[in-house]
């Protein structure tokens, strides 16, 4: 537009209004820069330091459990802030991103195959609680990470199979492993990425065990061409394509005590799950909190680790987060009834998966994506 | 100011203010260019070195390890191409759109041009979720997960870009040239061909290549749409820097894109060069009614497309925010002050979208600034240095500028990651280039002979620039704060790392209330996408009424 735009009469009144919108809005924005500027400092201060507030850095599925929350205040009279930061491994990397200044006293979630990853940074300081010495030796990690990283709760994670889906189309549900490579049940299973999830990355790790580090991609392509799905989170896969929500997959990468939360949850009302586990691909996984190095209250970060092997926290896992309890409580009726635990889940050696892992995703990538 | 009107318009030489004495104004000028390059030559290198040099120790690990696996080429491969379609489909809907509106006069054809730019200023992460909607599982048909659907959004999202560019270009065509073609004996299609083609054929290449770029980093469509199987090298630099924690290998694939990137600027610059030379012709069009059948029908199905691609989504995003359970109510609404259990934020999406415009009025008011001094050095040297170094940040991927600030204000002397600073300064740095943008025009419309009375009447450069320069380009500054204000507001693909859980912005909040599967999540996502569109459309309206008039906002791409 090289020819000057010439001011017309009539476009008068309207130059003036531009003017004074202008100036307002100039106005408006240095005034909204000068506060913005303020909460800036004011903020960080105001979100982590007040005396009476905890923040807990967990990933996005974690229920609170209420119950257990309100007795930790009464104790200590902090309470309990929730900030959810994405999947278990998204939340691991932003907190390792954040590592020295991060974005809150205790971070809750990070899982045995992902544990290794977690002393890279200086993310966490070392903090033993007393009723450590509840927790069977079998869920401790050893070494530095045993230092810093307490087992909270344990879980197993298997095939979950819609028992009501096979029966409704006449076609015999699997009993193992192998048998989800099978042509009869092509286009059925749905998976969650062990790029972006904990469950997937366990599952992952599950057929390495299973196969061998020689034969497990053969497995996966197996499991592609038979046309396998693929969802970023446990959630997606879980909500969306598994036939129990609505979806079409009758076959999900789930949890060992899923079926009890379909009971929990169901709506109409149902005294049995539709679903049953495959016991025969469940990976153990155990989850564990710390307290994250640079915490504005590491003190009051202790406590609340403290309190999570507290009988009160323990006994509320199970029906809040549907996992299992580290230490000796009661569990539910409806997990002694619907939640098998595998008696000889796949497991493979900590040092070896701390050695491998990047290296396995990068190979499974190659694969499947 | 009447005595500008003695001033001829056609043929005169340009605004230069290097044909006056250089003066204060002018050297602020190059400062802010320098510490623009600055500014992102420091992040973009923050980000290499990390990728040939993870701990302190130089090795070429991570570069060997990307280049090496034949996914990332599969990658590179599949990136170009999507761009390449996106960019195809864009042309050939947006010029023969832009030529419709430009040639004839019919009723609503100023609305049906603002509604082509509405989606070019909505936050991707919008134009995500209102796809998702039209093409999700209650949609149309369900398209999420494939490129078709990122095609189309990327067509929606870009319409604009050619259709303002390429319709500047076509209003600049004496129509009296094409006639006197056609009297010549040339039948309309020749005339067309040899008169019209030639003059905008610059402009719809600088157009494509823009729009190419914008495809080929794409950020916060393909993480919406996507569903995870679908990716491109920059959501690839975003999964493995928050996913994998391989922030070298995420590093690795900057550099690749970088290199790209740079390539599609330098091929933008020099047709933006021939562009400059042939502008000098412009001059008004004379636009009719439509006269015969064939032309009504292209009115209409210029009018079809562009309520099809960008009116559509935007009517499903405000009916699926209305929609209750199987009725219709305001409950989306009336929640959205409210934290809701199971979305995944701590924060109520209301104290999101309030934080968002602090952070982007504070963002864009230093995004203007720095921009109007920025394009005063650009006017004097178009397709120079200078304009090349503030393209820059416009095609630098959102992501490479995001990790480098977050690896560089993360070291220990200046930890700014617990401050709120982070957020804005990427926001400022994205906003730049589109209010450079939205001023060169007039800046280089603007006749060296005002710098130069002003100067012999006494006036300091100071004084020029405050009483003359500024007053003259008021309604361009004005369309240049607007811009910028809607996309620091809408800013994602930087913000994604540099946001704290605890204070996300508004598209943040969209992303993770629409990654989790809580409906009343969906429900608060889609009702907060609906006030940022009335937002940036209101923004939009604004600047096109009150700043731009009759012309509607000039973007120079």
């Amino acid at each position: 537009m090289r020819s000057f735009k010439l001011q017309r009469s009539s476009g008068f009144i309207r130059s003036r209004i531009a003017t004074c919108c202008a100036v307002a809005g100039c106005i408006l924005m240095l005034a909204s820069a000068c506060s913005s500027d303020t909460s800036s400092t004011a903020e960080p201060e105001q979100d982590s330091s007040s005396k009476d507030e905890v923040v807990l850095v967990t990933y996005d599925a974690f229920a609170l459990p209420e119950d257990a929350a309100a007795e930790f205040t009464k104790l200590t009279g902090a309470t309990i802030k929730v900030v959810a930061t994405g999947d278990s491994s998204t939340m691991l990397t932003k907190a390792l991103l954040s590592a020295g200044a991060p974005e809150g006293d205790v971070i809750f979630g990070i899982d045995n195959t992902l544990a290794t990853r977690a002393l890279s940074e200086d993310l966490l300081q070392p903090f033993q609680p007393q009723e450590i010495e509840q927790v069977p030796d079998s869920l401790r990690l050893a070494g530095k990470a045993g230092e810093q990283l307490i087992p909270i709760d344990t879980g197993d994670v298997c095939i979950n199979i819609d028992q009501e889906w096979f029966a409704k189309n006449g076609i015999a549900a699997p009993t193992e492993m192998a048998q989800l490579a099978d042509p009869s049940y092509r286009d059925l299973l749905v998976l969650a990425s062990p790029v972006t999830s904990s469950p997937g990355l366990a599952f992952l790790i599950g057929t390495i065990a299973r196969s061998g580090e020689d034969a497990w991609l053969d497995y996966w392509q197996q499991l592609k061409d038979n046309g396998v799905r693929v969802r970023p989170s446990w959630d997606d896969a879980y909500y969306s394509d598994y036939t129990v929500s609505g979806g079409d997959r009758p076959l999900v990468l789930s949890y060992a005590s899923s079926p009890p939360a379909e009971v929990v949850f169901s709506d109409p009302k149902r005294t049995e799950p539709a679903s049953s586990v495959m016991l025969d691909t469940c990976v153990a996984q155990v989850e564990y909190a710390g307290v994250l190095a640079g915490a504005a209250e590491p003190e009051l970060g202790q406590k609340l680790v403290e309190f999570m092997l507290s009988p009160a926290w323990q006994q509320a896992l199970p029906l809040s987060n549907f996992v299992f309890p580290v230490t000796d409580v009661e569990l539910p009726e409806v997990f002694e009834k619907f939640a098998p635990r595998a008696t000889k889940p796949l497991s493979l050696d900590p040092a070896v998966i701390s050695a491998q892992r990047d290296a396995w995703i990068e190979q499974w990538r190659e694969k499947m994506e | 100011m009447n005595f500008l009107s003695d001033q001829s318009p056609a043929g005169h030489q340009g605004f230069r203010p290097s044909a006056v004495k250089m003066g204060h104004v002018s050297r602020v000028g190059i400062i802010v260019v320098s510490a623009v390059l600055l500014m992102i030559a420091l992040p973009i290198s923050a980000v290499l070195l990390r990728a040939i040099r993870p701990d302190g120790v130089w090795s070429a690990e991570a570069v060997t390890r990307i280049l090496g696996s034949p996914r990332t080429w599969r990658l590179i491969a599949v990136t170009v191409a999507q761009a390449l379609v996106s960019c195809i489909c864009t042309v050939a809907v947006g010029v023969p759109v832009a030529w419709v509106l430009s040639r004839f006069r019919f009723y609503g054809r100023s609305f049906v041009k603002t509604l082509a730019t509405v989606p070019f200023v909505l936050p991707t992460v919008v134009i995500g979720a209102a796809f998702a909607t039209v093409l999700g599982p209650r949609g149309l048909f369900d398209a999420r997960g494939t490129w078709l659907a990122i095609v189309i959004a990327q067509v929606c999202f870009n319409l604009a870009v050619v259709i303002r560019t390429v319709g500047a270009a076509l209003s600049g065509v004496d129509s009296n040239q094409e006639a006197a073609a056609r009297m010549l004996g040339a039948s309309p299609f020749q005339a067309a061909r040899r008169v019209l083609l030639p003059t905008v054929l610059p402009a719809i290449a600088a157009s494509a290549v823009v729009v190419f770029l914008f495809c080929f980093t794409s950020f916060g469509v393909i993480v919406m749409l996507g569903g995870g199987s679908v990716t491109t090298v920059e959501v690839e630099i975003w999964t493995r820097a928050t996913r994998q924690f391989d922030i070298s290998g995420a590093g690795v694939l900057c550099g690749i894109q970088l290199v790209a990137v740079l390539a599609t600027l330098s091929i933008h610059s020099r047709i933006s060069k021939r562009r400059a030379v042939s502008s000098v012709f412009r001059a008004r069009r004379s636009d009719r009614l439509p006269r015969s059948v064939a032309e009504w029908a292209a009115v209409v199905a210029a009018v079809a497309a562009v309520l099809l691609i960008c009116g559509l989504p935007i009517a499903a995003l405000f009916e699926r925010s209305l929609r209750v359970g199987t009725g219709l109510g305001l409950a989306n609404w009336q929640h959205l002050g409210s934290v809701t259990a199971g979305t995944g934020l701590s924060i109520d999406p209301l104290s999101a979208l309030w934080r968002s415009l602090l952070t982007a009025s504070a963002a864009a008011s230093a995004a203007l600034l720095l921009g109007v001094l920025a394009a005063r050095v650009i006017a004097q040297r178009p397709g120079g240095a200078a304009d090349r170094i503030l393209l820059l940040p416009l095609g630098v991927s959102a992501t490479t500028l995001g990790l480098g600030l977050l690896l560089l204000g993360g070291r220990p002397p200046l930890d700014l990651r617990g401050s709120l600073w982070l957020v804005p300064i990427a926001q400022m740095l994205v906003a730049i280039p589109l209010v450079v943008r939205a001023v060169l025009p007039a800046l280089q419309a603007l006749p060296a002979s005002l710098g130069e009375s002003g100067q012999l009447l006494g006036a300091g450069s100071i004084g020029r620039f405050w009483r003359i320069e500024l007053p003259s380009i008021r309604s361009a500054v004005f369309a240049g704060a607007g811009l910028g204000f809607v996309a620091c507001l809408g800013e994602f693909g930087a913000t994604v790392f540099l946001v704290r859980a605890a204070s996300p912005t508004a598209p943040v909040a969209i992303e993770r209330l629409l990654s989790r599967p809580a409906a009343a999540g969906f429900g608060q996502a889609m009702a907060l996408s609906c006030i940022l569109v009335l937002l940036c459309g209101g923004v939009l309206l604004a600047v096109d009424y009150l700043a731009a008039g009759d012309e509607g906002l000039d973007l120079a791409f």
